[in-house]
C-alpha cells in the first residue's frame, strides 16, 4: 500500500499562518515542535512533517478504513534529509520526501517497497476540478503504458471514503494508487 | 442557541476555507468539511481553531478527532456549551 502528499510551499504561505496562536500544538508533538524551532528553515521543516503526516495517514485510512482528524495522533522521526518514518499507534510508515524550493513531495509505504512509480508535475490553473480531471488523465496514461493496456479500458473510481482505484474494463485492479494536488502542484505515486 | 443559528454561525466560520461554491451553498448538518466542502486539512485545523475563537471553548486534540463535519462540529460545540 502506498500514500503521497504534496505541498506547494509558496500557496502554503496563501492558505496557512502556521505561527498563528495553537495552530501547531493542534498538529505537532512536542518532540516534531522541537525540530520545527530548532531547524534553520522553519517553514519547510513544518511542511515536510505536515506531508509526511498526510502521506502516511492515508496508508493508515486505507489499512483500516476509519477517518480521524487529529494529527498528533502520527509521530514523524526524522532519519535523513530526505527520509523518515510515521508512528501511528502499532503501525509504522516509511517515508521519502523529495524537497525542492518550491514543493514538497511525500511518498509513504508501508517498507521501503521497490517498484514505485511516481510523478510530480506543475499546473497553471489552480481549480481543483480541473487539477483532479488533468491527473487522473496523466495517472492513466501512466497506468495503461506499465501494463500494457488500453487507454480507454483502464478508469479510476473512489471508493466511499475517497480512496481511488484502478478500474480495467469494469474490473477492480491490485495496483495501489494515490494522488495529491496543492496550489499549482500535483503529484500521484502507482504501485 | 437554536440550531440554525449554530448552523449559520459555522457556516461563517468556515466560508473562507471552503473550495467547493456548491457545496458550500446547500450547506446542511450531513455536509462534510473535507469530502464535500474540500477544506483543505490544514485548514480544518483553522476552522477548529475559528471555532474556540468564536464559542470562547477549548477542543481537546481527542475532541478534534471527529470533527469532519458539520453535524460533529455541533455536537462537540453544544457539549461544550454545556459543560461551561
Amino acid at each position: 500500500m502506498i500514500g503521497n502528499d504534496i505541498v506547494d510551499l509558496k500557496q502554503a504561505r496563501i492558505d496557512s499562518n502556521w505561527k498563528r496562536k495553537g495552530f501547531l500544538e493542534k498538529i505537532f508533538t512536542q518532540n516534531e515542535q522541537v525540530l520545527i524551532f530548532s531547524s534553520a528553515n522553519q517553514h519547510q521543516t513544518v511542511w515536510l512533517l505536515w506531508s509526511m503526516k498526510e502521506a502516511a495517514y492515508k496508508i493508515y485510512m486505507r489499512q483500516f478504513g476509519n477517518r480521524f482528524f487529529n494529527p498528533t495522533r502520527l509521530e514523524c522521526n526524522i532519519e535523513t534529509k530526505t527520509k523518515g518514518h510515521v508512528v501511528i499507534g502499532d503501525n509504522t510508515f516509511d517515508t521519502i520526501s523529495q524537497i525542492d524550493k518550491n514543493y514538497i513531495h511525500t511518498i509513504a509505504s508501508k517498507r521501503r517497497e521497490k517498484g514505485v512509480k511516481s510523478s510530480c508535475f506543475k499546473i497553471e490553473n489552480t481549480s481543483i476540478k480541473l487539477q483532479s480531471e488533468l491527473s487522473k488523465k496523466r495517472v492513466l496514461e501512466t497506468y495503461s503504458k506499465i501494463r500494457n493496456i488500453p487507454k480507454n479500458s483502464v478508469a479510476i473510481q473512489k471508493d466511499a471514503i475517497g480512496i481511488p482505484y484502478f478500474f480495467q474494463n469494469n474490473k477492480k485492479q491490485k495496483e495501489s494508487l494515490s494522488i495529491a494536488h496543492h496550489g499549482h502542484y500535483c503529484a500521484y505515486v502507482i504501485l | 442557541m437554536t440550531k440554525e443559528e449554530l448552523i449559520t454561525k459555522l457556516k461563517t466560520i468556515v466560508q473562507p476555507y471552503i473550495q467547493d461554491e456548491e457545496a458550500f451553498k446547500n450547506l446542511s448538518e450531513n455536509t462534510d468539511f473535507i469530502n464535500d466542502l474540500k477544506i483543505n486539512s490544514a485548514n480544518l485545523v483553522d476552522v477548529i481553531l475559528d471555532v474556540e475563537d468564536e464559542f470562547d471553548i477549548r477542543i481537546e486534540n481527542d475532541d478534534m478527532e471527529k470533527m469532519t463535519s458539520v453535524k460533529a462540529a455541533m455536537d462537540i460545540v453544544n457539549e461544550k456549551l454545556a459543560a461551561t
